[in-house]
């Protein structure tokens, strides 16, 4: 297959070279659409170039050509060292074995990235690894498909490897420009080894004197490298269009992941039925525990569910910023100076949740120690990774306690900023109960402080009972309409059923509100160090709580849950009134033995169960998809060939120049065999040498070959155009005997590579661009 | 195939097909004659078909190869076998043109001037040695392979068909001679080599010519008018376009040829055609084959081409087998046509 091994020199090498880089670079551009920013890109060009131009530095100085692949390898394993392998390597260059785990662990956290970030992501270390790793070993490919193998229009290959990704994952696939853009440099390729090619075998011949080696300089006609290429980008469009179109369902906004994977609370999906799940199973399951000073027992929240569409809750989907480190967390939202606040340190150690979500408490200022990559989400303040999740975390963070009085509180009332009315927003139709008895619990409130007091207390009141049984039924792990009406008659339910309806009230006395999920402040443990004490939060003190946001104060929770979790002093009914004693801070009740949750050791937290079979499902639908199409790609070279036989037989039985459809299907057959020959051979010549072949020694095959000869002969350059007279199906049949005679001489694996890889199109293609030498073994 | 296969005496009429000689009874009076021949020559059929090729091309041979290898031998063998006259002319150098084309001498009793005719009429005129003549001398013998015809002090004696003009050379340089220059070496159709005989063959010479000379007891195989009917039936098979282009190409790219200082001419593209009909025709085909063509290209260009002193610097002047290399070369490079249809 390297029909030019005469050596190049190293102007030439550098020119291909460089043309090698430019194709990969701006073939890697297509990746732009999925990832923010242009860094990524940046480091992907300089370790491409590293590879790339190594190799050439490499054979300059005359490295054995099996070894420059190896050596590239290794450079590239030396580049990623430097970018990535920080403290573990010897001099930031020699990775040792930490590098080489650490490295693994940018892997794993690629794969999680990919599957929890949406388009655009963030090029996190792990993403930015992943690009560097992959562009690399592209450039490796490339080099050695271009200077080792010298078949530069292979290069398009894994050119084609970033056109294509787009393709899977955003609907419009790569963008228009950068396929024409890499079209081009594809074609530039080309163009480079062309002129380095015709060069070489002139110098070849000046110097080596070899009279027959000595080939004249031929026009390649630009047009057909030109088509060449466009046709490659057109195949690649094709099937980035194919792709994007077969696979509408997972064409989302998620890079390749599922949306429920392996977090605890997907979006899109209502949580409180996850949360009702957990909650009704038996033995608790450690979820994390801290240490944080006597009397700071915040509730950690997870999640934000901010939006209410009768049916569910759900938090909006909002991308995550790159910007939004979790080192420096904003001030929150509507705080003004005249809140008192203070700042407490917490350390959390996760025990066993494991969640893209991590349980901070609302708000915190800063979170230390995290590994992977964190970001606060603008509105909410609650945190999520992109690229790793809470198994195995411990971090410090600072939380920013607020501690508002209630006539702060009351006084809050105001015009409420444009930018709220989402959490304001409650369907037209809803059932009669609801507003009947919010009006009824919030008539005599003088404010909208009040009016959040009253619903809770009327929730707290005894008449509501917590039950995580009462109604289990079909639809009521809910937090809509139906469910918080049915609440309302019913009496009974647990946190979700409680923070739904505070939440829904308070909207209908228009306060804006939201729905945190998270944890409760857990149980406190024997281990207390100078006023430190350790505080062990487990799977049943999941909750759900409302946040009521007033002017001037910010998002407030409180506690409607009877039985569970910590009620606010700010939020006790009469608090701040004149006189009134100051209740004890921090009250907890620990819910009763009635109270506790159902738990079931089994289920772990959400995402194991169900979600995890679903998304296998999911991952089985999307890799058979996958195989489908590659399938299909790969088969296309087989299935081309086909018709084309399919074709010339056609050609036969209708006597289009029947000989001569008969003699080429013969001719590519032979090539497909590994046993053609150039277009310089005639078919005498032909047919003398497949003669030889020991399947020939029949008579009855040499014959049909010999038949085929002359008929071929007589049509293509005797007198009187082609021979009508010739019987197609006889002619079939001698195809049919001459076909089966060199398939039978042949050995099984290169029948199937025939078949697969049929190399008479290939050459074709590589004629198309002018190679012609190149066929000629 | 079908057409008739009857021997025609005389002059075959160009214009009917009817009458001509079947290719198929061309190919088997061919193969005829180079069996004729062998007998002579053992061991040399590609060099007697090449002859044969050349004599019903209507062309004119120039056999190159040291001395004693049977070229004249050959050229007698040949002519022998298709009855025709013969005739030989030992080129020296103080060998006259009128030597060659005849002499117009003084008749006492008609008192007039009466042309006696040289050795060049004859249908096969066997030219030894011919670059030992004096320039002169080579170009008279040249115009009349060209003209077919000798013109003496005012009047045109028209040659008689077919006339062929064997001539050889030997490569060895010696004294006195005088190389053909590359105009008149194009006038000769194909230049073949004899080669050394096989020892087999050797020794199997030995015994046949130990009391006589086996020429002396060939007999003719073919008349000259199934000779001419045999001419005349090989003009007339048909040349495909495409195996045209393909001998213009091959010609084409002797001109483009870097190594290669004069390419061949117009004249030798239309030689090499007349040549590849000739062999098709031998084989019992009507029709001319790229192999045809593919297998005359050495023996038709090689003697036309003059390579550059740069190619040849490297060879020790002997241009032979370079040029051979040259030929091949290019004939493996210039693709095969496949029929006008699928030319692009």
């Amino acid at each position: 297959m390297n029909p030019d091994a005469m050596a190049l020199t190293r102007a030439q090498r550098a020119a291909l070279t460089a043309a090698s880089f430019l194709l990969l670079v701006i073939a890697t551009m297509a990746l732009g659409p999925l990832i923010s920013g242009s860094g990524w890109w940046w480091l992907c060009a300089f370790i491409a170039a590293g590879v790339l131009f190594s190799g050439t530095g490499l054979r300059a100085i005359r490295t054995p050509p099996s070894l420059v692949p190896v050596l590239g390898l290794g450079v590239l394993l030396l580049l990623l060292t430097l970018f990535f392998g920080g403290a573990t390597s010897i001099a930031l260059a020699i990775p040792t074995q930490a590098t080489f785990e650490l490295f693994g662990d940018l892997i794993t956290g690629a794969q999680n990235t990919i599957q929890q970030q949406s388009v655009p992501a963030i090029p996190v270390p792990p993403l930015s690894f992943a690009l560097a790793l992959g562009v690399g070993g592209l450039a490796v490919v490339t080099d050695i498909l271009v200077q080792t193998v010298r078949m530069p229009a292979l290069a398009a290959a894994p050119a084609l490897v970033p056109i294509l990704i787009p393709g899977f994952i955003i609907e419009a696939g790569a963008e228009l420009p950068t396929l024409v853009l890499t079209a081009a440099a594809y074609l530039l390729l080309l163009r480079v080894d062309v002129r380095v090619r015709r060069r070489a075998r002139l110098a070849a011949g000046d110097e080596g004197g070899g009279v027959a080696t000595v080939i004249a300089p031929k026009r390649v006609p630009i047009v057909s490298t030109l088509g060449a290429s466009l046709g490659l980008a057109g195949v690649g469009l094709l099937a980035a269009s194919i792709l994007a179109a077969s696979t509408p369902s997972i064409s989302t906004s998620l890079l390749l992941g599922s949306p429920s994977q392996s977090t605890l609370f997907g979006r899109g999906v209502s949580p409180f039925i996850d949360l009702g799940r957990d909650l009704r199973r038996p033995d608790p399951q450690a979820a994390f525990h801290y240490f944080a000073r006597d009397g700071d027992r915040p509730y950690f929240t997870l999640l934000t569910l901010d939006r209410f569409e009768g049916e569910v809750w759900s938090a909006t989907d909002r991308a995550v910023d790159g910007d939004n480190t979790v080192d420096a967390m904003p001030q929150p939202r509507g705080l003004s100076q005249a809140i008192a606040t203070s700042e407490h340190p917490i350390e959390v150690i996760v025990d066993e949740v494991s969640t893209t979500w991590l349980p901070v408490p609302y708000p915190t200022a800063r979170i230390e120690g995290l590994r992977g990559s964190w970001f606060w989400d603008r509105d909410s303040l609650t945190v999520r990774s992109v690229d790793t999740s809470t198994a195995g975390q411990r971090y410090n963070l600072t939380r920013l306690a607020v501690e508002p009085t209630p006539s702060q509180l009351r006084n809050a009332d105001g015009p409420l900023s444009e930018d709220l009315s989402p959490f304001l927003a409650l369907p037209e139709e809803m059932p009669p109960i609801i507003p009947e008895t919010a009006e009824a619990v919030t008539s005599g409130a003088g404010s909208s402080y009040d009016a959040a007091v009253a619903i809770q207390a009327y929730l707290r009141g005894v008449d509501f009972d917590y039950s995580t049984e009462a109604p289990v039924e079909e639809g009521y792990d809910g937090g809509g309409f139906d469910v918080i009406a049915q609440f309302l008659e019913t009496k009974a339910g647990y946190c979700v059923h409680f923070a739904s309806t505070m939440a829904v009230m308070a909207r209908l006395a228009g306060i804006p509100a939201r729905i945190s999920i998270g944890y409760t402040q857990g149980s406190p443990t024997e281990e207390r160090i100078e006023g430190v004490q350790r505080m062990q939060v487990d799977s049943h003190d999941l909750h759900s709580w409302p946040e009521l946001y007033f002017q001037g104060v910010g998002w407030v929770p409180f506690e409607p849950t009877p039985g569970r979790g910590s009620v606010p002093d700010y939020s006790r009914p009469g608090a701040g009134e004149e006189g009134a004693p100051p209740l004890p801070g921090g009250a907890t009740s620990t819910p009763g033995a009635t109270g506790r949750p159902d738990l079931d050791p089994n289920r772990g937290l959400a995402g194991e169960g169900e979600g995890a079979i679903a998304t296998a499902g999911q991952w089985w639908v999307r890799g058979g998809i996958l195989t489908v199409v590659v399938l299909l790609l790969l088969l296309t070279p087989a299935v081309l060939r086909v018709g084309q036989r399919a074709t010339r037989i056609r050609r036969i039985r209708r006597g289009d120049r029947p000989a001569d459809a008969a003699w080429d299907e013969l001719v590519a057959l032979t090539i497909d065999l590994g046993a053609g020959a150039g277009d310089t051979e005639t078919a005498r010549e032909f047919a003398e040498r497949i003669r030889a072949r020991p399947a020939f020694e029949d008579a009855r095959s040499r014959e049909a070959l010999v038949r085929l000869r002359d008929a071929v002969e007589r049509e293509r350059y005797g007198p009187g155009g082609p021979a009508r007279s010739t019987d197609p199906d006889a002619m079939v049949a001698d195809l049919a005997t001459t076909r089966s005679a060199l398939l039978g001489d042949t050995a099984r694996a290169d029948r199937a590579r025939a078949v697969l890889m049929p190399r008479s199109l290939f050459d074709r293609a590589r004629r198309a661009i002018g190679d012609r030498a190149a066929i000629r073994a | 195939m079908s057409e008739a296969a009857v021997t025609m005496g005389g002059t075959a009429d160009a214009g009917d097909v009817g009458l001509r000689m079947s290719i198929d009874e061309v190919g088997s009076r061919a193969a005829a004659i180079v069996q004729n021949v062998e007998t002579v020559i053992a061991g040399k059929r590609e060099a007697i078909t090449g002859a044969l090729t050349v004599l019903l091309a209507e062309g004119h041979l120039l056999i190159e190869d040291v001395p004693g290898v049977g070229k004249t031998m050959l050229a007698k063998a040949l002519a022998r076998s298709v009855g025709s006259t013969v005739s030989r002319i030992q080129f020296t150098p103080d060998l006259l043109p009128s030597d060659v084309t005849g002499v117009s001498v003084f008749d006492q009793a008609s008192r007039r001037f009466e042309f006696k005719r040289g050795p060049v009429f004859a249908n096969i005129v066997i030219g030894d040695e011919i670059n030992r003549a004096s320039p002169k001398t080579q170009s008279a013998l040249l115009e009349c392979m060209e003209e077919r015809q000798v013109t003496a002090d005012g009047t045109t004696y028209v040659l008689e068909q077919p006339f062929t003009v064997v001539a050889t050379q030997n490569p060895v340089e010696m004294e006195g001679t005088y190389p053909l220059p590359e105009a008149q070496r194009d006038r000769f159709m194909a230049r073949i080599s004899m080669g050394y005989p096989s020892p087999a063959d050797e020794i199997a010479m030995l015994s046949t010519r130990e009391t006589s000379s086996p020429l002396d007891r060939l007999e003719p195989v073919v008349t000259l008018d199934v000779l001419r009917d045999m001419i005349t039936a090989v003009s007339h098979a048909f040349t495909s376009q495409p195996v045209k282009e393909y001998a213009v190409e091959l010609a084409r790219a002797t001109r483009d040829d870097r190594q290669l200082r004069l390419g061949a001419s117009p004249r030798a593209t239309l030689q090499l055609i007349r040549a590849a009909k000739a062999h098709a025709a031998m084989h019992g085909r009507d029709f001319v084959l790229p192999d045809d063509v593919d297998a005359l290209a050495g023996p038709v260009l090689a003697h036309r081409l003059v390579p550059t002193s740069r190619a040849l610097g490297a060879h020790d002047r002997d241009s032979g087998p370079l040029i051979d290399a040259i030929v091949r070369r290019i004939v493996g490079e210039t693709p095969v046509p496949v029929g006008s249809a699928r030319r692009n």
